[in-house]
């Protein structure tokens, strides 16, 4: 949802950000603007259908890649180092977090080339950039304060999937994909590199003019705005024992062990300003960036309060952004503009679905509250669909969104329905009119699609065709 | 009945166009709400500024002016608004007025970080170089980025750092961000590569800029100095003329009208000049006050008596160690040593290694018979020899 922002940013393509200096001697260097290489578009977590007993997270960076970006294609910031982490307890702290390193190499640095046509494989030296990258496995240890962290590099050296130049230059693409899908010893998968964007949205139709395609949204017609754009991901498939808070596997829904709260962030280096020269002027580390649910950070956190919440934890967002959920501005908006009904206090109904988690469902036991905490919140021992539905848990399907989310899980049209008080029986067929990606996903890992190549570069194409109306949560 | 259901849409929509506009400052996507509001009418005023930047076009800020000035009316907190009316103050030069809106915006958004940027570059221009490296590090403390390594970066190349300022620099090449923003960091890169003599580091650091944006007019520039340093003076101009047919910076244009020159053909030369000089004065008629790089074309290519009153007018605005240096040029040429030598003791005294500065130190420090330090300012000059015009080259001596 994060990308929604910055897709929009694209579309309304008055591209220059940074003043130029114009005339003068003195610097005006850029100010704060996109930051896409520590962007956290969206972040999946699920049980996949081929992988019971396994928690599969998909977290993406990067968004809006046009396929056709070179010369200087997208990538992750060598600089940078990026997360996912996984709350067992509910306390909004990380328990487990998968933290990835990357380090580029170019092989000729006189060739301009990402790489020379042919080039078959990541030893093929044709391949003239190639990334690599590191995980750390973090485990914490003791409580609050005095919590302390344990590292362990659990691969080293691992090749990112390139960007999808073409099929002159990557005759078989799907080589790197497979040389990128690797099985570490503790037997978890992974899989890091460009891959479709599977998030779907028509942001066009409605920023024209409100010149929406089928009225109420619920019958089709809407333009997937991101459909052939790409991202960069980092997909795990981790076995259970590896992330609950007793590693143990969960033997069923109810299990004390059964819900993991899950969410990515990017974080950077702070720099000494006035002292480069000693060890410490290369600083600490600063979050920039975090992503749990998807709407959250985009339409419940105050404009203001976005640098501050994009550096901070889950474990303080019920002090700190707790009142924003609450008495969400969204719905003072929607009700004084419009008249839609929405309820516009003691929103304890948003609060319950994206932050504490449903009781029974997938709200973490053995703590008390619960805290109200933005991570993705997944009840592992939920056997996945066999058919899955758009609209997760408003729809009836207990596997999807918001326990946990599915790459299809169609969470504009969700949100848009629980925000107007679905939840509290007001229910407004709500919808954008796109109702799923341009591309299927696969049915075995790493699930996200192909990326399109820059060769087939067609960004924004796919219209979903009408349909019947269709009442609110399906 | 229509309007009802698509409505919600719409303000989803509106809220996240009004985020945008907040996030990236520039980008502002067409207004969905009637109007009117302080923050539409902001947005309005952060799209003329940014077309102002990519154009050149100083009759803008005039009508960027206007719509920042509606937006405070209507809401004198807005934040967005108050970020533009800061950058305005910056692209006229008006510092104070940066600083004080910079601060303003803070203000009404304490966690908010790109209230600090143009803080900091307030301070800069202003000479509070303490303040700046104590906003400098608030910023890379809560938003790390490559607006606030650049800005690291700059601090430290004006307290006498420059290889901390590269590193800096490539902190901000790595992170990236808009192309735009990408390929200008990139050649500010090449150019503190240029200032330490690595020539071939900066020719990649060029390079890298024109991948992220072809014919990217500031990386056009910094080749031409590095053919220029090389002895192609033919092939500079060629590259000159490239990247002020892109952009009609100053900068760009005095050095292709020195670079002609030197190159033997003077008409040519006068003609790039007397367009710079256009440049400079179409600045002023769009609200903007003159800058110590004003002071500098007055000096070498003006009035030298006009040039001193110009500096010392800059100065007081603008007491930056670059003001200083412009005024402290504008001295020497003008015959008047001793003060002159004063005021390049100012311009040094945060230990500047800045090529240029170090230069008018050195005569400075020669004419009135200070050879040995005129001597170390030299050295440090001759190092960064590739940054300097070919007028500027001629005095290594």
């Amino acid at each position: 949802m994060r990308k929604l922002l910055l897709a929009l940013a694209a579309l309304a393509a008055c591209a220059l950000v940074v003043p130029l200096g114009f005339g003068s001697s003195h610097r005006e260097a850029p100010g704060i603007s996109l930051d896409p290489s520590a962007d956290n578009t969206d972040t999946y977590a699920w049980t996949a259908k081929d992988a019971p007993g396994a928690l599969t997270v998909a977290a993406n960076w990067i968004p809006g890649e046009v396929p056709a970006n070179g010369p200087n294609f997208h990538s992750f910031d060598d600089r940078a180092r990026y997360y996912v982490h996984v709350d067992n307890t509910g306390d909004g702290r990380p328990d487990v977090s998968y933290r990835f390193r990357f380090k580029t190499k170019i092989r000729n640095k006189e060739s301009f080339l990402y790489a020379l046509p042919g080039a078959s494989g990541y030893n093929d030296p044709k391949l003239n950039v190639i990334q690599r990258y590191s995980i750390d496995r973090i485990t914490y240890h003791g409580k609050k304060k005095h919590r302390s962290e344990k590292v362990k590099t659990v691969a080293r050296g691992l090749p990112v999937a390139p960007p999808n130049i073409g099929p002159k230059t990557f005759p078989n693409y799907q080589a790197f994909v497979d040389g990128a899908n690797r099985t570490l010893k503790d037997g978890t998968k992974v899989f890091v590199g460009q891959r479709d964007d599977p998030f779907f949205v028509d942001l066009g139709a409605t920023f024209d003019g409100l010149n929406v395609r089928k009225l109420t949204g619920n019958q089709g017609e809407g333009k997937d705005d991101l459909s052939g754009y790409n991202i960069h991901s980092t997909v795990l498939q981790i076995p259970e024992r590896l992330v609950t808070k007793n590693h143990r596997s969960v033997s069923g829904a109810d299990a004390s062990n059964a819900v993991v709260g899950v969410w990515s962030t990017t974080e950077r280096r702070k720099l000494q300003v006035t002292d480069s020269r000693s060890r410490r002027g290369h600083g600490g580390w600063v979050q920039v960036s975090r992503l749990g649910n998807p709407l959250v950070n985009e339409v419940v956190i105050p404009l203001g309060k976005k640098d501050q919440f994009n550096r901070t934890t889950p474990n303080r967002d019920a002090a700190l952004y707790g009142k924003y959920v609450v008495k969400p501005e969204l719905a003072a908006i929607l009700n004084a503009l419009f008249n839609v009904g929405a309820p516009e206090n003691d929103r304890t109904d948003i609060v319950q679905a994206l932050l504490q988690g449903i009781p029974m469902l997938n709200q973490h036991s053995g703590v008390k509250g619960p805290p109200a905490v933005d991570t993705i919140k997944l009840n592992l021992g939920v056997p996945p669909a066999d058919t899955e539905d758009r609209f997760g848990v408003i729809g009836g399907d207990t596997a999807g969104f918001p326990n946990g989310r599915r790459l299809g899980d169609d969470v504009v049209d969700i949100e848009l329905q629980v925000v107007a008080g679905f939840l509290k029986g007001n229910k407004v067929p709500l919808g954008d009119g796109v109702d799923r990606n341009d591309k299927p996903f696969l049915s075995s890992f790493p699930y996200l699609a192909a990326p399109t190549s820059g060769f087939d570069s067609a960004p924004s194409t796919r219209v979903e065709p009408g349909h019947a109306p269709v009442p609110a949560g399906g | 009945m229509v309007t009802r259901l698509i409505a919600p849409l719409a303000v989803f929509g509106a809220v996240l166009v009004a985020m945008v506009a907040l996030n990236n400052g520039a980008t502002t996507p067409p207004a969905l709400s009637a109007g009117g509001d302080a923050r539409t009418t902001a947005a309005r005023a952060d799209k003329l500024l940014t077309r102002a930047r990519e154009t050149g076009d100083a009759t803008l800020y005039a009508r960027a002016e206007r719509a920042v000035d509606a937006a405070l009316r209507q809401d004198p907190g807005e934040v967005v608004a108050l970020n533009a009316a800061a950058t305005l103050a910056g692209l006229r030069h008006d510092f104070l007025g940066q600083l004080r809106y910079g601060r303003r915006a803070l203000r009404a958004e304490p966690e908010l970080a790109s209230p600090l940027t143009a803080i900091f570059d307030g301070q800069i221009e202003l000479g509070r170089y303490g303040d700046a490296a104590r906003t400098a590090q608030r910023l890379v403390n809560s938003k790390p980025s490559l607006p606030a390594y650049a800005r690291v970066s700059y601090w430290r190349e004006l307290n006498g750092d420059p290889e901390g300022a590269v590193r800096a620099m490539r902190f901000a090449a790595s992170a990236g961000g808009s192309p735009q923003s990408s390929a200008y960091v990139r050649a500010l890169l090449g150019d503190l590569e240029l200032s330490l003599g690595r020539l071939g580091a900066a020719r990649a650091a060029y390079r890298d800029a024109l991948r992220d944006v072809p014919d990217f007019p500031q990386a056009l520039t910094g080749l031409a100095r590095l053919r220029s340093a090389g002895g192609d003076l033919d092939g500079a101009a060629a590259l000159l003329r490239r990247s002020t047919q892109r952009l009609a910076l100053t900068t760009s244009l005095t050095l292709l009208g020195e670079t002609e020159s030197a190159a033997g053909r003077a008409r040519a030369g006068r003609r790039h000049i007397a367009a710079a000089r256009a440049v400079h004065a179409a600045d002023r008629a769009g609200g903007g006050y003159p800058d110590a790089e004003a002071v500098l074309f007055e000096t070498n290519h003006g009035s030298r008596e006009r040039a001193v009153r110009l500096g010392r007018r800059v100065f007081r605005r603008a007491p930056s160690i670059r003001s200083a240096d412009a005024f402290g040029w504008a001295l020497t040429r003008a015959g008047r040593t001793e003060a002159a030598y004063a005021w390049s003791r100012r311009a040094l005294r945060t230990g500047s290694r800045d090529p240029m500065l170090r230069l008018h130190a050195a005569i400075a420090a020669r004419r009135t018979g200070r050879r040995q330090e005129a001597e170390r300012h030299m050295a440090v000059a001759r190092g960064g020899a590739a940054l300097l015009s070919p007028l500027a080259r001629r005095l290594l001596g």
